[in-house]
């Protein structure tokens, strides 16, 4: 019989790391993520999304993010 | 049914928006009206918030505006394409306990079929959701769990794996699914490029179903741009 094949070997440390927690688990990190975007200035606005059948560009508008007032850019990089 | 759904079985999706599904009868419609008026909900684009428009497959769209969800994004649909109805849906939801709140979300299963859209983004979270699924499985499966994994899986090497694990359940899918009989005979490539195939004419299946319907919406718009003019 072949070697079985690990999440490892296929999709690498991280992914393995997160197919292993319970689905609890990546709820809970999940909504950690979502308070360090939100944290860092992030807005609920989504994003426009181009192939989606309810695209509408004449609806999408993009809006100032409105996280908490605390952050702000202090050095920005070139491109 | 969306991004938190894909979270919750595996795939990982940063999704800004709040995808609900529902039943299009008056009581739920009246009871989504209130949810939204409490978060102070606009309907964005079109169709309005109507039942029919519901019933035919369209999305309603909202935005909130009440300060703690400000700007979120709320979709509302009630039919998915190529999913059973409503109430079947329910029948096989999952149902979680976030913060003493129960939140239902579509089955797995169900989940990957909505998923088979013509977006490119949907066809990678599918990926992931159906390897979890195997990774998960116990090392005497059951059949509904074999199904699911010959049905979906879209990841070569654990096709072709499953397939040799379990060959005489791969030989029930191999009419059905082109990539299994790939699978059974090997060839990496060529399960590769038979799923290729496969979800090409989902995605296309997908654009010819949207097709009358973005019609209609462009229908409305016009309509809606002719009615604020006048």
């Amino acid at each position: 019989m072949d070697q079985p094949i690990t999440a490892e070997e296929l999709v690498g440390e991280e992914w393995a790391e997160w197919y292993r927690m319970t689905p609890q688990e990546r709820f809970l990190e999940s909504m950690k993520l979502w308070d360090t975007y939100l944290a860092l200035g992030g807005s609920l606005d989504p994003e426009p999304d181009t192939q989606s059948p309810f695209f509408d560009p004449d609806e999408w508008r993009a809006s100032a993010s409105h996280g908490r007032p605390g952050v702000r850019v202090l050095r920005r990089g070139g491109v | 049914m969306g991004g938190q759904a894909c979270v919750f079985y595996g795939a990982a999706e940063f999704s800004r928006d709040l995808d609900l599904l529902v039943l299009a009868d008056a009581s739920s419609l009246n009871a989504l009206r209130a949810a939204m008026a409490s978060l102070d909900a606009e309907t964005i684009a079109v169709p309005h918030l109507d039942g029919q428009f519901l019933q035919r497959g369209h999305a309603v769209h909202f935005r909130c505006r009440r300060e703690d969800v400000k700007a979120l994004r709320i979709d509302v649909m009630s039919k998915l394409r190529g999913s059973n109805t409503f109430v079947q849906l329910w029948s096989r939801r999952t149902t979680i306990e976030v913060e003493g709140i129960e939140i239902d979300m579509l089955s797995l299963p169900d989940l990957v079929v909505a998923k088979k859209t013509q977006r490119d983004k949907d066809w990678p979270m599918i990926r992931r959701l159906v390897e979890q699924a195997y990774f998960s499985l116990p090392r005497v499966p059951d059949e509904n769990s074999l199904e699911f994994l010959f049905l979906e899986l879209r990841t070569p090497e654990l096709l072709i794996r499953l397939a040799n694990q379990f060959p005489d359940a791969a030989q029930l899918y191999t009419l059905s699914r082109v990539p299994v009989a790939r699978a059974l005979e090997g060839n990496i490539e060529e399960v590769s490029a038979a799923l290729s195939v496969e979800e090409a004419a989902e995605r296309g299946i997908d654009r010819a179903y949207w097709k009358p319907l973005k019609l209609e919406i462009e229908q409305l718009r016009r309509s809606r741009v002719k009615h604020e003019d006048e």
